[in-house]
């Protein structure tokens, strides 16, 4: 039986709903296509989904109520010199208190629960959901992508196929758009799930992600020359842990990953003194998954300018390798990208225009986002491997608080900064939108729950903050001539944030570690601020559609 | 029917996958490499060249076929609904 169309999107992860909720919504009728019988069962990642994601992605997961595990307020790194002789120390960065936890750094999430969530959200806008279909092959006609063929040997019509299929971009490979990606570019990413009481997490972690990082020889991180690590995750209830090796050296030398990871395993668990003295005894592993991911392609030039679309097709988010060099995450720019492909798929039909000519637009927009730019070419994990190669304890703990210490405001802070002031000139009034998302994604958190109906809303118990937001709200709109202009005003001098961070860098430094040795005085207004979100009515945290 | 497996907690497998990696045994050199990447013990070498052991414990990461310098691993996504599945992801 053929059906018909107007878009196909292959892979309900998290970037394909995104596409699909955005193309229903504009009254196109839309197919999203998902191989395993749930979204999101087949996708494993430790996911912190940085902030700037929900800042600057997809209004309805900003406005929404998506499912997270931990709200979290930064990194604390153990950089390992001796792990046997105790010789560890510690960088970290992170929002101070009493602003941190409400405001956070990222949340994280398990990837069934919200890749559900966004499918839920692209089916209510009018998309239709297939699952346990896996995709096989595309029509194609004169050279152009016409639909999809499907395992059950459907064939699936459309006027243009949005593909988020993952990584490995097996469809988009067989189809000739992009190369297969070379074995030093991916990252095989070995993940456990570890089941943990949520007050010894509370105690340990708190609301910090904790990463490793040592020189070859101990055996405890794997960077075999390529700065990969060991990173933890404090979910609610369990601990998400993950080390991740590239499938081969520069050399092409496939290491032994299979006993390796056992080893670095077994080294870093029984070894490292946190880990080994305060969670594993009372952690119970409960999960161990792996999936590779393309961590390194956006440094390559020919790699990161492959074709991301063709006559017909558009690929988004990892399948277009946009996995952060970085941070090691690929939500937000599959969020972005998602975005933008629905737009041009948007334009496109209403132009009638498939071609690979008129997609080019999306590659602009790509090449021209802010934070998928400095995301995908940021070299700063890459560059762990020369502080591990010359055995310089100074280099590697420079290099580990330029990536993932406060120097990272050296490189994060002009893309930021002006993604923040193109949002507000945009929509001004997008800032009440950012306040309240912040007290509703913790108070989720503390309630438990992620979806509107399912808040525990007793209005007797709940203290009104209504006239607060009432006075928030005034000011920002009468302010709002004033804020668009001086983002108007600043925005092309963005520029400038990175260079001027680098030149105070010893400043910020010192007055964030001020800041956190002064956070026990601040506690009464943390606990305040925490009290506040927890008793609040939910509905005040509300955005209007 | 799920399978699960003590080696791997947290994860199930789902129906026939049927054979959805295939190696050519015509372009594989027998180097290994597809077995050192594999987390889930999928590959063996038999008679100097490398065969499918079982898929019984794949999670589909593809990293056998990113590996193969001699491109004798075809790769595909197994049908629709079996596999690899976790909550833990």
């Amino acid at each position: 039986m053929q059906q018909e169309y107007d878009v196909v999107v292959i892979g309900a992860g998290f970037g394909g709903p995104v596409a699909a909720k955005k193309c229903a919504g504009a009254g196109l009728k839309t197919l999203l296509l998902e191989r395993s019988e749930n979204p999101g069962e087949k996708v494993v990642s430790g996911l912190t989904i940085p902030i700037y994601g929900f800042l600057f992605g997809p209004p309805f997961i900003r406005d929404g109520n998506p499912p997270v595990e931990r709200p979290v307020d930064g990194i604390r790194n153990y950089v390992i010199y001796d792990v046997k002789a105790g010789d560890i120390e510690i960088v970290e960065m992170r929002i101070p208190r009493p602003l941190s936890p409400i405001f956070a750094f990222g949340y994280n999430a398990y990837c069934k629960p919200f890749c559900t969530w966004e499918a839920e959200q692209a089916v209510n806008a009018g998309a239709e959901l297939r699952t346990c279909t896996t995709v096989i092959d595309f029509i194609k006609e004169d050279g152009y992508i016409k639909g999809v063929v499907t395992d059950n040997g459907e064939t699936i019509r459309s006027r243009i196929v949005i593909n988020s299929e993952g990584s490995q971009g097996i469809l988009a490979v067989k189809a000739g758009v992009r190369d297969k990606y070379p074995p030093q570019a991916i990252s095989l990413a070995d993940t456990y799930d570890y089941d943990c009481p949520k007050e010894v997490i509370d105690r340990v972690f708190g609301h910090t992600l904790r990463f490793c990082w040592g020189f070859d020889e101990l055996k405890i991180a794997p960077p075999l020359g390529h700065g990969n690590g060991l990173m933890s995750w404090p979910y609610r209830n369990s601990i998400h842990w993950m080390q991740d090796q590239c499938l081969a050296m520069g050399d092409g030398y496939v290491p032994n990953l299979r006993r390796l990871f056992d080893e670095y395993h077994e080294n870093i668990t029984t070894q490292l003194p946190w880990w080994r003295d305060e969670i594993a005894p009372s952690a119970k592993l409960r999960a161990r998954m792996w999936e590779g991911f393309e961590i390194f392609v956006g440094l390559d030039d020919r790699l990161r300018n492959m074709p991301n679309y063709t006559d017909g097709m558009i690929l988004v988010g990892d399948t277009a390798g946009l996995e952060s060099t970085g941070l090691c995450d690929g939500v937000p720019t599959a969020w972005f990208s998602a975005d933008i492909a629905a737009d041009v798929a948007i334009e496109a039909i209403r132009a009638m225009d498939f071609s690979a000519k008129f997609l080019e637009r999306y590659n602009r927009r790509i090449k021209a986002h802010t934070i998928i730019q400095w995301a995908i070419t940021n070299k700063g994990r890459w560059n762990l491997r020369k502080a591990q190669e010359s055995h310089d304890r100074k280099e590697l703990r420079a290099r580990i608080n330029h990536q993932f210490g406060p120097g990272i405001l050296t490189h994060a802070g002009t893309p930021l900064v002006k993604s923040l002031l193109h949002a507000i000139r945009k929509d001004p009034l997008v800032i009440m939108k950012w306040a309240r998302m912040f007290p509703r994604y913790y108070y989720n958190w503390e309630h438990e729950c992620s979806s509107g109906d399912r808040r525990p809303i007793d209005k007797q118990k709940k203290r009104s903050s209504g006239i607060g937001w009432v006075l928030f709200d005034s000011l920002v709109i009468l302010f709002s001539p004033v804020n668009w202009a001086a983002a108007w005003l600043l925005e092309p001098l963005a520029g400038v944030v990175n260079p001027l961070i680098k030149v105070f860098l010893p400043a910020v430094e010192l007055g964030l570690g001020v800041s956190i040795r002064m956070e026990p005085l601040f506690s009464p207004v943390t606990r305040w601020m925490i009290d506040s979100v927890k008793q609040a009515d939910p509905s005040t945290f509300s955005v209007s559609k | 029917m799920a399978r699960t497996s003590e080696r791997f907690p947290g994860v199930e497998w789902i129906g026939d996958t049927g054979v959805f990696i295939k190696i050519d045994e015509k372009k594989c050199t027998g180097c290994g490499n597809c077995l050192k990447v594999c987390l889930g013990g999928c590959f063996e070498i038999e008679n100097k060249l490398a065969r499918i052991r079982s898929l019984d414990e794949c999670m589909e990461c593809a990293s056998c076929w990113y590996v193969c310098g001699e491109e004798a691993i075809d790769f595909s996504w197994p049908p629709g609904g079996t596999g690899y599945r976790s909550d833990w992801g």
